[in-house]
Parts: structure tokens; sequence; C-alpha cells
């Protein structure tokens, strides 16, 4: 499984926690808030799970907006 | 299995609480810097029930690595943060000290906050709706000479912990103060007897507060039978007036 299909499970894990759809593919582009529907309670989810799984703190220095972004983040590790 | 972290487990509440919550079939993590002898007996009756970390919690920025990479990591389900470690740093305040000051916020609020926010990070990693729980003091709303330094650093934790509570209701995480009163621990041994007394004078019940009553309530607020209390500052002080 490469970064991008790690972070879809992640990202499907955080949405059938409130029972929501999940999703079949996320583009880089992707808005965390405005095209997923993210709000601050699961942004705080999600980064608890990208952190254990890829060992970083996606929130620890400014804001990520998008899916490109996390994945620089991750991919700079 | 109930997991719960609890600092200042060596001596004082912290001791007596690791007692009431084992015999309720909890499992306790317990940090202080210092590995008491009556701790480590306890550990040796219940090995598999209580655990032991050193730690020192003026170092604020370990609290992530220490405190829950090596310690409590996210397989370890957390059901309580009980925070109970603190110092009192006694002075009339035309004598404060700064590096004092800052060393006594350090124990009593930075790390404990720090530790809040991955506390909640691991209960919301595990879906679970869990409980943090702060040791506050009765000198926040009646005042003592001398305690003026030492009630600013309780009476952020009160103001935390309601925040906490309204924060993280939504996820089921709830956030409650135990305000104690005097008591007879090694904490207050410093205090002379007329200080003492011009304590319990304040008090209904003329008497220092009970290591047992403060440990027992802990339980019920973490216990199934208190769902629906979150954001309390639940005195147990004697009837301080
Ligand atoms: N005693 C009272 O009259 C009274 C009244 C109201 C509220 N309270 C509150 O009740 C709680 C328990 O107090 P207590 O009377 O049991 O106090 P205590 O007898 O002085 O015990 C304090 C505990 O905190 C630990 N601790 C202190 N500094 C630490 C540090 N830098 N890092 C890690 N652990 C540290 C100590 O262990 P080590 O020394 O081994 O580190 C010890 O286990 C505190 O929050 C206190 O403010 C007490």
């Amino acid at each position: 499984m490469n970064n991008k299909d790690k972070l879809l499970t992640i990202i499907n894990e955080v949405l059938e926690g409130t029972q929501r759809e999940k999703m079949s593919k996320i583009k880089d582009e992707y808005n965390l808030r405005l095209d997923i529907g993210f709000d601050s309670f699961d942004l705080a989810e999600l980064t608890v799970r990208i952190e254990e799984v890829f060992d970083i703190d996606i929130f620890e220095d400014g804001i990520v907006e998008t899916i490109e972004q996390i994945l620089i983040k991750i991919n700079e590790k | 299995m109930k997991n719960v972290l609890l600092t200042g487990c060596s001596r004082g509440v912290g001791l007596v609480i690791t007692k009431v919550l084992v015999s309720k079939g909890y499992t306790v993590y317990g940090i202080s810097r210092n590995l008491s002898n009556e701790y480590k007996n306890l550990m040796n009756s219940f090995p598999k029930k209580i655990k032991f970390k050193s730690f020192d919690l003026s170092n604020v920025n370990d609290i992530n690595k220490e405190v829950f990479k090596n310690y409590i990591p996210n397989s370890t389900k957390l059901h309580a943060y009980i925070n109970n470690a603190a110092i009192a740093y006694d002075d009339i305040i035309t004598n404060l000290n700064v590096d004092r000051l800052e060393n006594m916020f350090k124990v009593n609020v930075f790390s404990p906050l720090n530790i809040v926010k991955y506390a909640i990070r691991n209960m919301i990693f595990n879906r679970n709706s869990g409980h943090i729980i702060h040791l506050s003091s009765i000198s926040v709303h009646t005042g003592y000479k001398g305690l003026a330094m030492y009630a600013a650093s309780k009476g952020a934790l009160e103001a935390f912990s309601k925040n906490t509570a309204r924060e993280w209701g939504e996820r089921g995480i709830k956030s409650n103060c135990i305000v104690a009163g005097f008591m007879e621990t090694d904490m207050s041994s410093t205090l002379g007897d007329d200080m003492k007394n011009r304590i319990f004078k304040r008090t209904s019940l003329k008497k220092p507060t009970d290591l047992n009553s403060v440990a027992n309530t802990i339980e019920f607020i973490i216990s199934g039978n208190a769902k629906s209390i979150t954001g309390q500052n639940i005195h147990v002080d004697s009837g301080t007036i």
C-alpha cells in the first residue's frame, strides 16, 4: 500500500467512527474541511491516527488544509 | 480492564488513590520521581495491576515521549487521567521568587495540561469516553495567607477543566476537579499547629479532610455510576466555610 492509500484508509476510519459514508478515492487537491467535511474534532482524530501509523504530528507546526499538504509531510519524514 | 494514569502515586493522597482503584479492579499506571517503599509493596502485592514510571513533571517537553510513547502508547486504552502530583510553594506575595514560581507552574499546570493533550488523543484513538480528574485545593475558593501562588496554579486547573469539559463533551470525554480541603500529608507537614488549628476552625467538621473520602470520590466519578457529572468542582473539604 502506498502512503496515499494508507491515508485513504485512515480517513475512512474517521468517517466510519461517526457513521458517515466511506470514500472510494481521494485527490491531492481535496480540502479536508470543504471536500471531505471534517470538523475540528475529526481533524484531531485524523492527526492521532496519522501519528500512530507514520509517527508524525501533522498539525504540530502550522495549518494543514489539503490531502497534498499531508502527503508532503508524510513523505518528508 | 480499565487503565488509569495517576501522577504523584508514591506518597500521600496518590498512594491512597492507588489502593482504592486497585481494590475496584483498575490498573494503575503510576508516576512520580521516586519509588517509595509503600508503593513498591503495593506493586509486589498486585504485580499486574500496578505499574510505575519514574518521571519528573518539571520536564514538560518530554511528556509525549516518556509518559505516552514509552509508557502508555495508544495500544493501552486509557480510561482516566488523575492529575494528583503537585508541589506547594508557600510564601507571602512580597517574597515571590520567579524561579520557584515557574517550577511550581511546570509541575502543577504545564505538565498536567500537556498530559491532558495526549490523554485526550489516546481516548479519541480508542474511541473511549474517558475521564480527566484534577486535584484542586480549597485555597482557590477560600484565601489563606501564604498560599496565593499555589492557589493560582490550582485555579488555572479549575478553569482548564471547565473548558475541557465543554470542548470535549461531544466526544464523551469528561473533566472534573476534586477540591480537597486540608489533609495530613507531607505537603502540609511544614504547617505549624497554630496554622493547622486556624484552618480546621474554618471547616464545618473541625477536622482535616479524610484521604479515603477524596480517593473514593474520585473512584465514584470515574466509575460508570456518575456518567452525567462533568465540568464540576467537587468539594471534599470537611465543609470549609
Ligand atoms: N495536603 C493537602 O492539604 C492538600 C490540600 C488540597 C489539595 N491537595 C492536593 O492534593 C494532591 C496530593 O497532595 P499530597 O498532599 O498527597 O502531596 P504530597 O504528599 O506532597 O505528595 C505529592 C506527590 O507528587 C509527587 N511529585 C511531586 N513533585 C513531582 C514532580 N516534579 N514530578 C513527579 N511527581 C512529583 C510526589 O512524588 P515524588 O516526590 O516521588 O516525585 C508525591 O507522590 C496535590 O495536587 C495537592 O495540591 C493537597
